[in-house]
């Protein structure tokens, strides 16, 4: 468990403009749980009864990894016209809601990168999940595993049908059980769930 | 669906008008996210084409849910003109908040970058192309373009037109990279056309390379 999880080690002179004290009011929020799933989650220990404190000191370490990744990728950005996400189809998107009436220039442009950041996590999340059933090909039932093990994701429920689990494998299909109780009861869930997943591996 | 600017001087939206919705406009390019799923994953990692699909139709539901917590927040406050701090403020609100972080800096650096734009469209044009893509050949277009980008009004023109329904993705083109090869950017797409409503692709075709390969080589996933 990493209490500052939502403010990411100043890596390569990259200034962390938040005091401490609001990044810990954040990661005391919803954030929290999702890290607690994080490090339940990202490696799959090689060995049975691995210490619960190196694998959490794993997932620290790649998160760590990610964000000073992410401040380096920021910092060498010199040309904002070049983006991994064209500009258009994200304002068309934003467009689609009616209420939405006049989207500044900048708007899309901290799109494309936001897009960027939620991609990257929702695959390596859902990694985790392709390698706990020792395959190589990430399939629609390891995404589906991430948005129903991650609670910032719990927007995306609609998105991703929960009966596609129970078809591709019987540790999605017991996840998938298990899904309909994490939104109700984050807190009794996760302990089910983190508790399901660390027996699976060994 | 209201007719709307970027900028309140701006002009109207005609570009985005005269595109008809389509299925294909309701996620972005596959090819888009495939490319950034791949930095996620080992380089023997596969993706099935349902997993690239889930996750295009996750990231315009991203956009949507973020875009109408800031929506509903420019109303409260009699705004009209979703901005970038809004969206980095529904972030936060949604539980998103370790994005928000490096978007700071990221918002930041664009600002500064708009701000030099604009002082240095007023100026000479051939210094600003010099300045961003000065190995470019389209020298013409690419001026044309760079300074109607700096242009308040004009820009709002630039950011509704820009965008390729029709290549859809399918002719990434790789940049020159920044000043410092460590550092590589990952930057593979040029949406940029010039002002006058020129329909084709202002940027040259050839310009794609390996689009697949990062030069960035994500430590904590090898």
């Amino acid at each position: 468990m990493e209490p500052n999880s939502s403010i990411p080690p100043p890596v390569m002179g990259a200034a962390v403009a938040y005091p401490p004290a609001a990044g810990a009011a954040y990661s005391a929020g919803p954030y929290a749980h999702a890290h607690a799933a994080l490090g339940a989650l990202y490696p799959p220990p090689p060995a049975p009864g691995p210490p619960s404190s190196h694998q959490g000191g794993a997932a620290a370490a790649q998160l760590q990894l990610f964000w000073a990744e992410q401040y380096r990728e920021i910092e060498a950005t010199t040309d904002f016209k070049n983006h991994n996400l064209p500009l258009a189809r994200i304002k068309k998107i934003m467009k689609a809601d009616e209420d939405v009436r006049m989207i500044a220039a900048e708007a899309p442009v901290v799109f494309a990168r936001a897009c960027e950041m939620f991609i990257l996590e929702l695959t390596h999340r859902g990694w985790a999940h392709a390698e706990e059933n020792k395959r190589r090909t990430l399939q629609k039932s390891d995404i589906a595993a991430a948005v129903a093990r991650t609670e910032v994701f719990d927007f995306l429920v609609d998105i991703v049908p929960r009966d596609e689990p129970r078809d591709a494998d019987p540790a999605a299909a017991a996840m998938g059980a298990a899904a309909p109780g994490i939104p109700q009861h984050p807190a009794a869930a996760d302990p089910t769930t983190m508790g399901y997943y660390y027996v699976q591996p060994q | 669906m209201p007719d709307s600017d970027n900028d309140s001087g701006g002009p109207s939206n005609a570009g985005g008008e005269l595109s008809s919705p389509r299925e294909q406009d309701r996620f972005l390019p596959i090819a888009n996210v495939s490319r950034i799923m791949k930095k996620a994953l080992p380089a023997n990692a596969k993706i099935s084409k349902d997993a690239k699909e889930t996750v295009q139709e996750c990231v315009s539901e991203f956009i949507s849910f973020i875009t109408g917590e800031a929506s509903d927040k420019c109303q409260r406050e009699k705004r009209k003109t979703i901005n970038g701090d809004d969206l980095l403020w529904a972030m936060t609100t949604l539980g998103f908040e370790d994005y928000v972080e490096p978007l700071k800096h990221y918002l930041h650096k664009f600002r500064e970058i708009e701000g030099e734009r604009a002082a240095a469209s007023a100026g000479a044009s051939g210094s600003q192309q010099q300045q961003q893509q000065g190995e470019l050949p389209r020298g013409a277009a690419n001026a044309a373009g760079y300074a109607g980008y700096g242009a308040p009004g004009s820009g709002g023109m630039m950011m509704m037109m820009m965008g390729q329904p029709m290549y859809g993705g399918s002719q990434p083109q790789q940049q020159p990279p920044p000043p410092q090869p460590p550092q590589q950017q990952q930057q593979h797409q040029q949406h940029h056309m010039a002002i006058g409503g020129r329909g084709g692709f202002g940027q040259q075709g050839g310009g794609g390379g390996s689009s697949s390969s990062s030069g960035l080589g994500r430590q904590d996933r090898a």
